[in-house]
């Protein structure tokens, strides 16, 4: 699994273009809006917009690391090459989760580096490192969603699929605007969502509050019940088709 | 020992297989064979025969919807799980992004280094594409990784669909070379083709498909016998099947109303002899010569025949490579 890991990360790298992709569209809105003034729960703008971007991008990283390639690859038959090796199909999961995990690092390093430069956040070293546990975690659920993603879809329709569950997950969960000014029925649909609570854990790591119990055992759920389809997809392609 | 046991037994078991896809496309009709540990045997058939989906069904990427595939003692998933099965699929992609040398430690690394790097790349004549990116490949040097990431396990079988379907006629060469070493260690090689040539020259068995079922199965010789046999097709009033199945050359008959097809391994010989019975014949017609038309004559008798009571026209049960081809015999 460790060699897996490491081919797997190795030639993801090499693709620069699309870790630029990933990272850019958060880090620009940062940058427009980070130096305006004024307070929101608790937060300054520029604190508040952190944890938004940090989200948002951690999503975004973690979805697209593996979803849209997953599903080229599956139309291409490599996966069938790598389904009759001897690799276990946990050994797979894990490493395509922590290969997910770990392409959410360079947009999350850079995200707080601008913020403790040019958004002058000044966060203790204890509450910052919390909410870049809180971001790095929280975003487990969303490498889950990447891989169903990329097994329910196909190579073409993979990546509009992303990028509409994104936005959905974006604009509903109350990251790109308040979740309290939406609709009361979209308001229900927000709370649901792993987004919503991986937010809600940010902001409050960041404001010093305490992490809501409800908000980690949602993450949770929503982890195990997008692995477990994960997992079903992936064994029913295998033994089915 | 239980391992002995199972070392000794054949290396395929695949009995009255049915793979029928979406309750209507049936892909293998009762196929049914067996290969034995150290053969190399070919799996012979024009498209849409069944050939990929037998492969697929023993590399365990498919579950038949009735019968029984056993590889090397085991099911077809625990033998890959074991590591023991090699593959290379008619559609494999390569994973963008790496490198030909990445991905072949990969593989060494996943079957735990059975065979050595420098071996791999040898074998599957890479040695200077090593550092190349796979999306920088031509089709033909893509096609050799995935024969080397099919050997890197050492594998005790190893199946090849098509696998010189992208290769210039030198590099088919080198590939066919390559088997041959590998077939020389030990290894029970299956592959798919659809040129009698490739099967003749690089097989010890051939097996032929169509529709789904197993046609013929035996030593190249006597496949390629098949090659000769000319198809006779024409009407008469009422034809008398046991006489022109008494006609010289004639393997077998099958009448339709009027309409009477022969297969006759002497039409030279049959043809005089079927005038000399003073019947009317009309409308004669002569298939034959190649592969493609000797398959097409077999389906067609035996479509013909399995109409008829108390004979299926489907070979029964595994067959051994003594066994000679199996003939249509209508009556």
């Amino acid at each position: 699994m460790i060699a897996f890991l490491r081919f797997e990360i190795v030639r993801t790298l090499r693709n620069v273009r699309f870790l630029v992709m990933l990272v850019a569209f958060p880090v620009l809105l940062y940058l427009i809006y980070a130096q305006q003034h004024g307070m929101s729960q608790g937060l300054t703008v520029a604190t508040l917009l952190l944890v938004s971007m940090a989200v948002y991008s951690g999503m975004g990283s973690a979805m697209f690391a593996s979803g849209p390639q997953l599903a080229r690859e599956r139309g291409n038959g490599w996966m069938r090459q790598l389904r009759i090796s001897p690799i276990s199909t946990p050994g797979w999961f894990a490493a395509k989760l922590i290969q997910a995990i770990l392409l959410i690092i360079p947009g999350l390093a850079l995200l707080v580096a601008l913020a403790l430069t040019y958004g002058h956040v000044h966060l203790a070293a204890g509450r910052l490192g919390l909410l870049v546990a809180v971001l790095v975690l929280g975003t487990i659920p969303f490498c889950a969603l990447g891989l169903v993603i990329g097994l329910m879809f196909d190579s073409q329709t993979a990546q509009v699929a992303q990028m509409i569950t994104l936005l959905v997950l974006a604009f509903l969960g109350g990251i790109f605007i308040q979740w309290s000014s939406l609709p009361h029925g979209m308001q229900l649909i927000g709370k649901a969502l792993p987004s919503y609570h991986l937010a809600q854990l940010g902001w409050n790591a960041a404001g010093g509050r305490a992490l809501g119990l409800a908000n980690i055992a949602a993450l949770a759920a929503w982890t195990a019940g997008l692995a477990a389809v994960a997992l079903w997809r992936w064994r029913r392609e295998s033994t089915v088709a | 020992m239980k391992t002995a046991s199972a070392d000794a037994g054949p290396a395929v078991v695949f009995a009255d297989v049915v793979k029928v896809y979406n309750g209507r496309v049936t892909a293998l009709d009762h196929a049914s064979f067996e290969i034995a540990r150290g053969e190399t045997v070919a799996l012979l058939g024009p498209n849409g025969a069944g050939k990929s989906t037998a492969i697929d069904t023993m590399l365990g990427l498919r579950t038949p919807t009735s019968g029984q595939v056993r590889v090397l003692g085991l099911t077809p998933a625990d033998a890959a799980a074991a590591g023991k099965i090699g593959g290379m699929m008619q559609t494999g992609g390569l994973p963008e992004g790496a490198k030909v040398s990445e991905l072949i430690g990969l593989f060494r690394q996943l079957y735990r280094g059975r065979r050595s790097q420098a071996d791999l790349l040898r074998l599957a004549g890479l040695t200077e594409l090593a550092d190349r990116r796979v999306e920088q490949l031509s089709g033909g040097q893509a096609q050799r990784v995935r024969f080397a990431l099919a050997l890197a396990g050492q594998p005790e079988l190893l199946f090849l669909d098509e696998p010189t379907a992208a290769l210039d006629v030198e590099a088919r060469r080198g590939f066919w070379q390559s088997v041959r070493t590998i077939a020389g260690q030990g290894t029970t090689v299956l592959f798919a083709t659809h040129y009698l040539d490739e099967a003749d020259a690089n097989a010890s068995r051939i097996i032929v498909v169509s529709h789904g079922r197993v046609l013929a199965d035996g030593t190249p010789a006597q496949i390629k016998a098949y090659t000769s046999v000319r198809t006779i097709r024409f009407s008469t009033p009422a034809p008398d099947t046991p006489v022109l199945l008494g006609l010289p050359g004639v393997s077998g008959v099958s009448a339709d109303g009027d309409a009477v097809t022969i297969r006759s391994g002497d039409a030279d010989a049959t043809l005089p002899a079927l005038y000399a019975l003073a019947r009317p014949v009309r409308g004669l017609e002569i298939g034959g010569g190649g592969l493609e038309e000797a398959l097409l004559a077999l389906t067609h008798v035996d479509d013909a025949s399995s109409a008829h009571p108390g004979h299926s026209g489907r070979p029964s049960g595994p067959s051994h490579p003594s066994h000679p081809p199996q003939t249509t015999k209508a009556g």
